[in-house]
């Protein structure tokens, strides 16, 4: 990997774990497991559309891995491992049908696999059917924060895409 | 250019049917009843079942999971909800005392689910009662 890669790819790291730890230093919104801002989610966005999946997906990756190390417990590793996967692949594929534009339908939806995903592993977890009556409160706020931190991510991609090397 | 609008049109109709599915589920609960019946489960067995309605006087005790996780669970007359736990997050607690079934109580990192059904659908066994009773 070129070093500018390199560099450039670990400065995002940092600034999606800081938008991760300055997110988890919010209390909880609402009671309910599951639902969360989710704002880290602007970087792999912004990695996704001006870089390329790769480079969203190692970011991601080591984000996942050092804020679990960091913050979380070893469980949490399953759930944001799972929701991190399964919003990536989403998100590249509406990235994809969307040629880049409209960027909060590619959060919404990012935010949407998130949450089914960790619906999937507290189904499997707990093994209790009764989890699953979380689906729509989990569905509106994966779409509803998703929309946002897409929206969020178009703006703040003109400024910082300048920084992703792999187009220079 | 016309490619996308049209696949962001796609996208937005299955968003927002999406939206309107979950909303209408939400608001519009099913299985509305008089008497809940909560069911406690640890890593997914039924612990017990309490018929919330025969609760007279509200009275507590501790959910023991097998790494020794520990809930502090009280019942009251028609409403159920967790005291204190030992979980870091408190998300259980935060969640105070439920009536309805639309929304269960859930310690995702003790494995513990509370989640309340109508009395009625639910017993089976004394069908004939219930009958005369509805």
């Amino acid at each position: 990997m070129p070093l500018k890669r390199l560099t450039t790819l670990a400065l995002y790291t940092t600034l999606s774990l800081a938008i991760y730890a300055l997110e988890s230093a919010i209390p909880p919104l609402v009671p309910i497991p599951g639902i969360k801002l989710g704002l880290a989610n602007i970087i792999t966005l912004i990695l996704l559309q001006h870089g390329s999946p790769r480079d969203a997906a190692l970011v991601l990756a080591a984000r996942i891995l050092l804020s679990t190390l960091l913050f979380g417990q070893f469980i949490s590793l399953a759930y944001s491992l799972t929701g991190g996967i399964f919003s990536l692949l989403a998100m590249f594929l509406i990235n994809r049908l969307l040629y880049g534009k409209m960027s909060f339908l590619t959060g919404a939806v990012g935010g949407l696999a998130h949450n089914a995903g960790q619906l999937l592993v507290a189904f499997a977890l707990t093994a209790t059917p009764g989890v699953l009556t979380y689906l729509p409160f989990l569905i509106l706020s994966g779409i509803i924060t998703g929309f946002f931190t897409g929206l969020a991510a178009s703006f703040a991609g003109r400024r910082l895409s300048y920084i992703i090397s792999s187009k220079s | 250019m016309n490619r996308t609008k049209q696949n962001a049109a796609l996208i937005g109709a299955i968003l927002s049917v999406l939206i309107l599915v979950s909303l209408l589920y939400i608001l519009f609960p099913h299985g509305k009843a008089d008497s809940y019946i909560a069911d406690i489960y640890q890593d997914g067995q039924l612990l017990t079942s309490i018929p919330l309605s025969d609760v007279k006087e509200a009275y507590t005790f501790t959910v023991t999971g097998a790494t020794g996780c520990q809930n502090e669970v009280e019942v009251r007359p028609g409403s159920i909800g967790i005291l204190s736990a030992d979980c870091p997050d408190k998300l259980c607690v935060h969640q105070g005392f439920i009536s309805d079934s639309r929304l269960p109580i859930t310690c995702l990192p003790n494995r513990l689910v509370i989640l309340l059904h109508p009395a009625e659908q639910a017993e089976t066994d004394s069908a004939a009662i219930d009958m005369i009773a509805y």
